[in-house]
């Protein structure tokens, strides 16, 4: 394929036209003058090749048929109506070579209208497309590619095409071109650098153009500029993230007294420690025995109220979501810490039935904390509110049949009525007078964003099945 | 330096009875621990225990002992542990340990008999204070108990005539009187006066009364 396929040139039909004619008229002369009596008009094929690179399909056949006419002219005006045979035969054979040159003409012309409309349709389009060659030399290049690149045709052919746009891949070289050969094709997302050196996120397709032996000849690459997009996602995550970070911080005030007695409890610890421990010093006989196990229960309880205050430190700071490694059986008990004051002054007995394994999953181990917490609230207010003397909630942890990481939160509340359950996750849906109705939903965003679900059940027993499961881990399934 | 609480340990030996002992019980195990040093270095019996059926399900001291409560338990809360404990007859005083904020409950627990509540983090001599007074108290209840059901004994001992010859001596009736409500000779009164005294250990008519009262007798046909 060549760069711009070359269309009939309009332009130089003013040129050809007079030059055609003026040829046209000196082939007449020679032709009516001619005293060879040879076959002179064969040469008006010139003329209209001449044509050809100039006129479109009408232009063409009025040539032809003027050309045609002028031989029959001269036939007639030299050898009039005593026409020899031969003469007859170089007449008709002048005009058999017009004809098919006409037409041969004709049908060149028509396909190479074909292809440059067909360049022209990739000339219309917004994605930037260019041909390279197996070597990596560009050897096409759209107006697409112009725009979203900055740089011109005539700058880009022949250029390496990674050099000129600075390619960086989303895997290695090695791997993308293997999976080219093998498959014809490939898809993904690159990122160029235009020429005024700003940054373009493309989707980008690739397509192996092979020859009859299947040898692979060169290489289509549709390039669509997704940079708008990606920024407008990276805008969702950043107001998500927000919004999650201050549902958190209503949350974390929410279990203020909570939060105060668990740190109380082991400060408690330390001052009491503390105290026996200069009683066994001053006493007649300091038993140092016991004023040594007074000093490390203090240390201990100062590492847990250390590590409390922490816990919530990491909780109410405003962080980039950091995906790891995470045991979702660790981040329960975690999460449980901060709530178990909350159970026990609402007299809620908690049972625990955590999978006997560590339960892997790939998650930001503040939002699922978030989530466990913010669903365990939900079951503890459900039951505060309610009257039975039955209060109890299940924490159960699995993997389930299609080995994803299932939590399950069970209460005894008064469960939720189905027309409630269908809205449950929406924001600003709330059953509570106090509430605004942000905690279940941030709950879905963050388990959908780490591409788990969310959902809710009945309690057979009355109360409410709050369950939500996270996708498995890879690196796991196999151990 | 050492501040020692009444020492009761001491005067009890001399009884020969029981050396007195702190009870606690708190779920969270460094807490007991330190509570447990704590009543130690001053010499006290302490026993721990992590809930309040465990409590239950043990065997309680028989000397002078008092209890030493996280108003907030898991399962059984403070408050609930108090009434179970009333309702099993169980008359130990109380000491409750408090969070911050925990006021509502504290008011409820003192109306409910308890002797006393300290908020955490507390100052160790209040808590030995208040347990102090506490063991104080149960051996003085214990003290009143054994005296009643001393004097309950006596009173099986009485005939019926006896018994209601003493319920009108303790409302203040003369010998006269009392024969004349009996339908008995004044003499015959007078005998029965003089065996009941007797029987009951009883010196003067003052202590007589005092005994009617501590027994809850009252005047027959009343």
């Amino acid at each position: 394929m060549r760069h711009r396929l070359s269309r009939p040139a309009s332009g130089n039909s003013r040129l050809v036209a007079p030059l055609a004619i003026l040829l046209a008229a000196a082939i007449f002369v020679v032709d009516t003058i001619d005293p060879f009596s040879g076959a002179v008009a064969v040469l008006y094929v010139v003329v209209v090749l001449l044509a050809g690179t100039a006129f479109r399909r009408r232009g063409i056949l009025l040539c032809s048929i003027a050309c045609i006419a002028l031989t029959f002219s001269s036939f007639w005006l030299v050898h009039g109506e005593e026409a020899s045979g031969g003469a007859l035969s170089r007449c008709l054979m002048s005009i058999a070579a017009i004809a098919i040159t006409t037409l041969l003409v004709l049908r060149n012309q028509s396909t190479s209208t074909d292809l440059s409309e067909k360049a022209q349709l990739l000339d219309l389009t917004h994605d930037a497309i260019f041909v390279r060659s197996m070597g990596g030399i560009i050897t096409y290049w759209n107006r697409g590619a112009e725009a979203t690149y900055g740089w011109s045709a005539e700058h880009a052919m022949g250029k390496s095409t990674h050099q000129l746009l600075q390619t960086v891949f989303p895997a290695r070289l090695n791997e993308i071109n293997r999976q080219l050969l093998s498959s014809d094709r490939w898809e993904g997302e690159l990122v160029h650098t235009k020429r005024d050196g700003a940054v373009v996120v493309v989707s980008s397709r690739w397509s192996l153009k092979k020859d009859a032996d299947g040898k692979p000849l060169a290489v289509l690459e549709t390039n669509t500029d997704i940079s708008q997009r990606r920024r407008a996602e990276t805008e969702v995550l950043k107001a998500r993230a927000e919004l999650a970070h201050v549902t958190r911080l209503t949350t974390l005030g929410e279990l203020m007294a909570s939060i105060a007695h668990e740190v109380n409890q082991p400060l408690a610890g330390i001052v009491m420690n503390g105290e026996a421990c200069l009683r066994w010093i001053d006493r007649d006989e300091p038993d140092l025995d016991e004023v040594r196990s007074a000093v490390k229960r203090s240390i201990a309880d100062a590492q847990r109220a250390s590590d409390i205050v922490h816990r919530i430190r990491a909780l109410s700071k405003k962080g980039d979501i950091q995906m790891a490694l995470v045991d979702v059986n660790e981040l329960v008990n975690e999460a449980l810490v901060l709530v178990r004051h909350e159970l026990d002054a609402n007299r809620i007995t908690l049972k625990l039935d955590l999978a006997s394994r560590p339960l892997p999953a790939f998650g930001d181990r503040i939002q699922l904390q978030q989530v466990l917490i913010n669903l365990l609230i939900n079951g503890i207010q459900a039951m505060a509110s309610s009257n039975s003397d039955f209060r109890e909630i299940l924490v159960t942890t699995s993997i389930d049949e299609s080995s994803q990481a299932n939590v399950r939160i069970q209460d005894s509340g008064p469960g939720i009525d189905p027309d409630s359950a269908r809205q449950l996750f929406n924001a600003f849906f709330t059953t509570k007078t106090d509430g605004i109705g942000m905690g279940l939903s941030i709950c879905r965003s963050i388990v959908e964003s780490h591409g788990g679900d969310v959902w809710i059940v009945p309690n057979p027993g009355g109360g409410a099945i709050f369950q939500f499961s996270l996708p498995r881990v890879e690196k796991d399934a196999g151990s | 330096m050492i501040r020692r609480p009444v020492s009761p340990s001491q005067s009890q030996g001399n009884n020969g009875a029981v050396p007195p002992t702190v009870l606690v019980v708190d779920d969270d195990p460094s807490l007991r621990e330190a509570l447990s040093s704590l009543f130690r270095s001053v010499g006290t019996r302490v026993e721990l225990f992590g809930s309040a059926p465990e409590l239950l399900n043990s065997r309680l001291p028989d000397g002078p002992s008092c209890l030493v409560l996280d108003i907030r338990l898991p399962e059984v809360s403070g408050l609930e542990f108090q009434t179970q404990l009333a309702k099993a007859g169980i008359h130990l005083p109380i000491i409750f340990m408090t969070g911050h904020g925990d006021i509502p409950m504290s008011v409820r627990a003192m109306k409910a008999g308890a002797v006393d509540f300290l908020t955490k983090p507390f100052r160790d001599q209040d808590i030995l204070d208040a347990v102090a007074g506490a063991l104080e108290r149960d051996r003085q209840r214990r003290e009143r108990e054994r005296a009643l059901s001393e004097l309950q004994s006596l009173l099986r001992t009485l005939t019926p005539r006896e018994r209601e010859v003493m319920a009108f001596v303790a409302t203040g009736l003369m010998n006269k009187q009392i024969a004349g409500e009996m339908q008995l000779s004044e003499i015959t009164v007078k005998i029965h006066r003089g065996r009941l005294m007797k029987k009951m250990g009883a010196r003067t008519l003052a202590d007589l009364v005092k005994m009617a009262g501590a027994l809850g007798i009252d005047a027959p046909g009343k």
